[in-house]
């Protein structure tokens, strides 16, 4: 079984994001870098998988070099081999010039399965993975809380409005991850040791023979900080049934309810 | 039972990844280099990158950095400002005076200001470039003893994925045995594993206790037209309010790069009144006129505290045992009078590597063989400094007259003042009086948190960005719960609701029974280690929670 994970890193949630001074993009310096969340569930549930059925696990980010540690960092988990997109014309991509790198370059490999976060934390464009999907024309499946594997298939479970749904699809296929399909682990320290000593494929995309992405069909023109919030009102009472009656007789007068 | 556990060999090991380490894992590697040693080199560090428990002034004397990288300033040393001129003022509640002179020991001229966090970040990749695999996110949670119990052998890093109870969650992951033939730590000041070390074989001196202080610091943004465009000095501190005379401590404030300041207040822990809140003096410091005047229309970027370890010269541990060094504020390495300890601590960390390069050449890792560091250290300029030094903090803690008597005797004297050694006052915890009905005065009278440049505790808590899982045991363990509810709240009013400057300690009330509560919020802790000190019933035992939970400081 040959497994990609699809991964970017992104900032830590703890971090205080500021604008940056063009007005469109964030200011880097500062911030701590991790693996998107939704990735390291896909990375999970990759070693899990390569764990009961064998195989490999290949981890593949555009980045620049910091991305290394997120590899790392993978690679620690247990992911095999590791492959960085470092090119700044890969950078400036949108969501699909992203798929599309991902796409070309995913088709130079073999894979029977790709897992890709559903969303990464940082742009919340939830595009890549279905996207990266479309290009290859392979089945998706998307949201996924549950998987399991038997004959060249794959069934899953995603979870919608008021249940749950089964959908089945033949690989190769790629997944992409909702929250509770793993816990994913705590990185050893002997595979912190092992993962600093692997060598980790870095390539432009010239290296890889794919042309650069033909300008971007979209293009971010502003950012915004979320209004900073008010001062908050703490709701003082007694009992649990104080409070409570409190805070409806607020959200009352503020016409929630 | 005990899980099984993996055991990984190295030639050094260096627990904690602040500035003595760092300097010492680099100087260890150029001198393992220069006589063709292959040496396998470890650093473990509890917070979840290097030096995002890293939390300092900071003004940087760059002696010790001079001898360990000649050319540091080409290599990209993240230097934030040259002080250009320094002023001392002495306040009072509404006013200010600026002190005609100051000791010479604080005179920074020419110095650079830096970011802890920054420095320590740019060592650690020097260090790893040089072969020291770097583990940040793992916490050395027990010492290894040998079968004599009296050798270092190693440290076990702490468990992670430990419910509340104690017990392995699905993805638990036991902790391994890190083995050395040298262990250095360099944990920084009231280290838990040599407090554990102390309490077995006793490195602390009997006669002079360790001392500490406790500091809170913020990072603001100030508009591009501040205080520092024009002012000719940009290295400032202050004493007198609110503290006052009697109580050592004092504020800080350095210009730091892109229209950024340093600002922090430091308590002495030897401080009596009970109902003293160490938030608040903080408060009090940041809304004094003049303060006020030069944070204005500043939003504070991030905040964290952290204590210092003022005993000096003769509050030194001895600094080696059989297998292990102690470097650092560990060890209570400081420069006193000029306030500044990432010098020392480096040099000291450098002084371990040497020594313990001898004893890997020798094969000789007993305490005989390691006291090399010993005799370094005497023989360097470290131990020249804190001499000097040696009586200061306890002059500090005099009050009144007798405070300034003792300094300037000492100013006069190269350090030796009037008694020489001068007794400190007692452990910290001994020096709290129990409840008179005085009540200290608060800083908010004169505030409102605005959320931007003042913000309260909690909202300091959420700016240190510090995270905790919150289903692991707590990692505060106190003794006898029983205490807090009885004794402590009578005698003292449970001073540990005010030491504590991220608000982990609560009291509440028993709605039924009308008693009180001790609450706990171990994920708020900042890592200061102010509660084990202070504490008069020395009910607290700090421990290190889960590897890579603590604060995430980016810029203190
Ligand atoms: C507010 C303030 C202002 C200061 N101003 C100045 C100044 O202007 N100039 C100056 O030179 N000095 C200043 N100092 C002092 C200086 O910061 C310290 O002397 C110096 O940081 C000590 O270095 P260290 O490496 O010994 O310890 P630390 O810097 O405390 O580093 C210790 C590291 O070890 C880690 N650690 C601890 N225990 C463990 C464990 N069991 N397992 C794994 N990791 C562990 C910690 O997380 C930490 O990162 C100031 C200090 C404070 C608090
Ligand atoms: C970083 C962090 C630190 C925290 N530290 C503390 C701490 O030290 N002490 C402490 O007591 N709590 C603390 N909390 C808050 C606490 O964890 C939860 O808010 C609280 O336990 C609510 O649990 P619940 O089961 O009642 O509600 P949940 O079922 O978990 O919440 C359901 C929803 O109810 C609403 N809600 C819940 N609680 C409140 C509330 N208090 N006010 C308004 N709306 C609410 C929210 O919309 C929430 O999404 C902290 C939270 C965070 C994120």
């Amino acid at each position: 079984m040959e497994i990609i994970v699809l991964m970017k890193q992104v900032p830590a949630t703890e971090s205080f994001i500021e604008i940056a001074q063009d007005g469109r993009s964030i200011k880097t310096e500062d911030l701590n870098w991790v693996i998107n969340p939704y990735d390291e569930l896909a990375l999970e549930e990759a070693i899990r998988i390569k764990e009961t059925h064998g195989g490999s696990v290949t981890a593949v980010t555009i980045g620049q070099a910091m991305a290394q540690d997120a590899i790392r960092t993978a690679m620690a988990m247990g992911v095999d081999k590791g492959l960085l997109i470092d090119d700044p014309k890969a950078l400036g991509a949108d969501s699909l010039g992203t798929a599309k790198i991902l796409a070309a370059t995913l088709g130079t490999m073999e894979y029977d399965l790709i897992l890709a976060g559903q969303r990464a934390v940082d742009d919340d464009s939830y595009v890549v993975g279905p996207a990266v999907a479309q290009y290859l024309d392979i089945p998706c499946i998307t949201l996924v809380t549950k998987q399991t594997l038997s004959d060249g298939k794959i069934q899953c479970e995603r979870t919608i409005d008021g249940g749950t749904e089964f959908v089945e699809a033949a690989l190769p296929a790629l997944l992409t991850t909702q929250r509770g399909l793993n816990e994913p682990r705590y990185t050893s320290l002997p595979g912190i040791m092992k993962a600093k000593k692997k060598k980790i494929d870095t390539q432009s995309l010239a290296d890889l023979g794919i042309p650069s992405p033909a300008g971007a069909v979209s293009e971010t023109i502003a950012m915004e900080l979320p209004v900073t919030k008010r001062a908050g009102k703490i709701l003082e009472g007694d009992t649990p049934e104080a409070k409570a009656d409190l805070l409806v007789k607020a959200l009352q007068d503020a016409n929630f309810i | 039972m005990s899980p099984e556990r993996d055991q990984i060999d190295f030639d050094v090991l260096f627990v904690g990844g602040g500035p003595a380490n760092l300097a010492g894992a680099i100087h260890l590697m150029q001198l393992a280099a220069e006589k063709n040693l292959e040496l396998e080199v470890a650093l473990i560090e509890k917070g979840k990158k290097i030096g995002a428990h890293a939390l300092s002034g900071a003004v940087f004397n760059p002696r010790a950095l001079e001898e360990l990288m000649p050319d540091y300033l080409d290599k990209g040393f993240p230097s934030e400002k040259k002080v250009r001129g320094d002023r001392l003022y002495y306040l009072t509640k509404n006013g200010y005076h600026a002190l005609p002179w100051s000791p010479p020991a604080m005179h920074n001229e020419g110095f650079h200001t830096v970011s802890l966090a920054r420095l320590t970040r740019w060592l650690a990749d020097i260090a790893e470039s040089l072969g020291v695999s770097i583990f940040p996110g793992f916490a050395g949670k027990e010492v290894l003893f040998a079968k004599d119990g009296k050798t270092v052998v190693g440290v076990r890093t702490g468990d992670k994925g430990l419910d509340r109870e104690g017990k392995p969650k699905k993805k638990f992951e036991p902790g391994i045995d890190l083995m050395a033939n040298v262990t250095i730590f360099g944990e920084g000041p009231r280290g838990s594993l040599v407090g554990e070390i102390d309490r077995k074989l006793g490195i602390f001196p009997k006669d002079m206790p360790q001392v500490f202080e406790t500091a809170i610091k913020e990072v603001i943004q100030l508009p591009e037209d501040n205080f520092f465009s024009t002012s000719e000095f940009n290295d400032i501190h202050t004493m007198g309010y609110p503290l006052g005379i009697n109580t050592p401590g004092g504020g800080f404030i350095y210009e730091m790069d892109q229209n950024r300041v340093a600002l922090g207040f430091i308590t002495g822990l030897s401080y009596e009144d009970p109902m003293l809140d160490t938030y608040d003096e903080f408060m009090k410091f940041k809304t004094h006129p003049l303060v006020a005047g030069i944070i204005k229309e500043g939003k504070v970027v991030e905040q964290g505290a952290r204590t210092i370890a003022s005993g000096g010269y003769y509050s030194l541990p001895e600094l080696a045992v059989d297998g292990a060094l102690f470097a650092g504020g560990c060890a209570s390495i400081q420069d006193l009078p000029s306030l500044k300890g990432i010098h020392v601590s480096m040099k000291s960390g450098m002084l371990a590597a040497e020594a313990a390069i001898k004893a890997t050449g020798e094969k000789d890792f007993t305490r005989e063989s390691l006291d090399h560091y010993t005799e370094l250290f005497k023989k360097s300029w470290v131990n020249g400094e804190l001499y000097k030094g040696r009586n200061f903090a306890q002059a500090l803690a005099r009050k009144g007259l007798s405070k300034l008597i003792h300094l300037g005797a000492q100013t006069v004297t190269q350090g030796r003042g009037i008694f020489d050694p001068m007794a400190h006052h007692g452990e910290d915890h001994t020096a709290m009086n129990v409840l008179n009905g005085t009540h200290r005065a608060k800083a908010v009278d004169r505030i409102t948190y605005d959320g931007e440049l003042y913000v309260d505790k909690l909202t300091g808590v959420y700016l240190s960005k510090t995270l905790h899982r919150e289903d692991q045991p707590c990692h505060l363990v106190i003794h006898d719960p029983a205490v807090c509810v009885t004794e402590c709240y009578e005698k003292y009013g449970n001073p540990c609701v005010r030491f504590c400057p991220g608000n982990v300690y609560e009291m509440e009330m028993e709605a039924e029974t009308g008693k009180p509560r001790l609450k706990l919020n171990p994920s708020n802790c900042l890592h200061c280690k102010t509660c084990e000190i202070k504490d008069p019933f020395q009910n607290i035992l700090w421990t290190c929670p889960e590897g890579g939970d603590g604060p995430n400081y980016a810029v203190l």
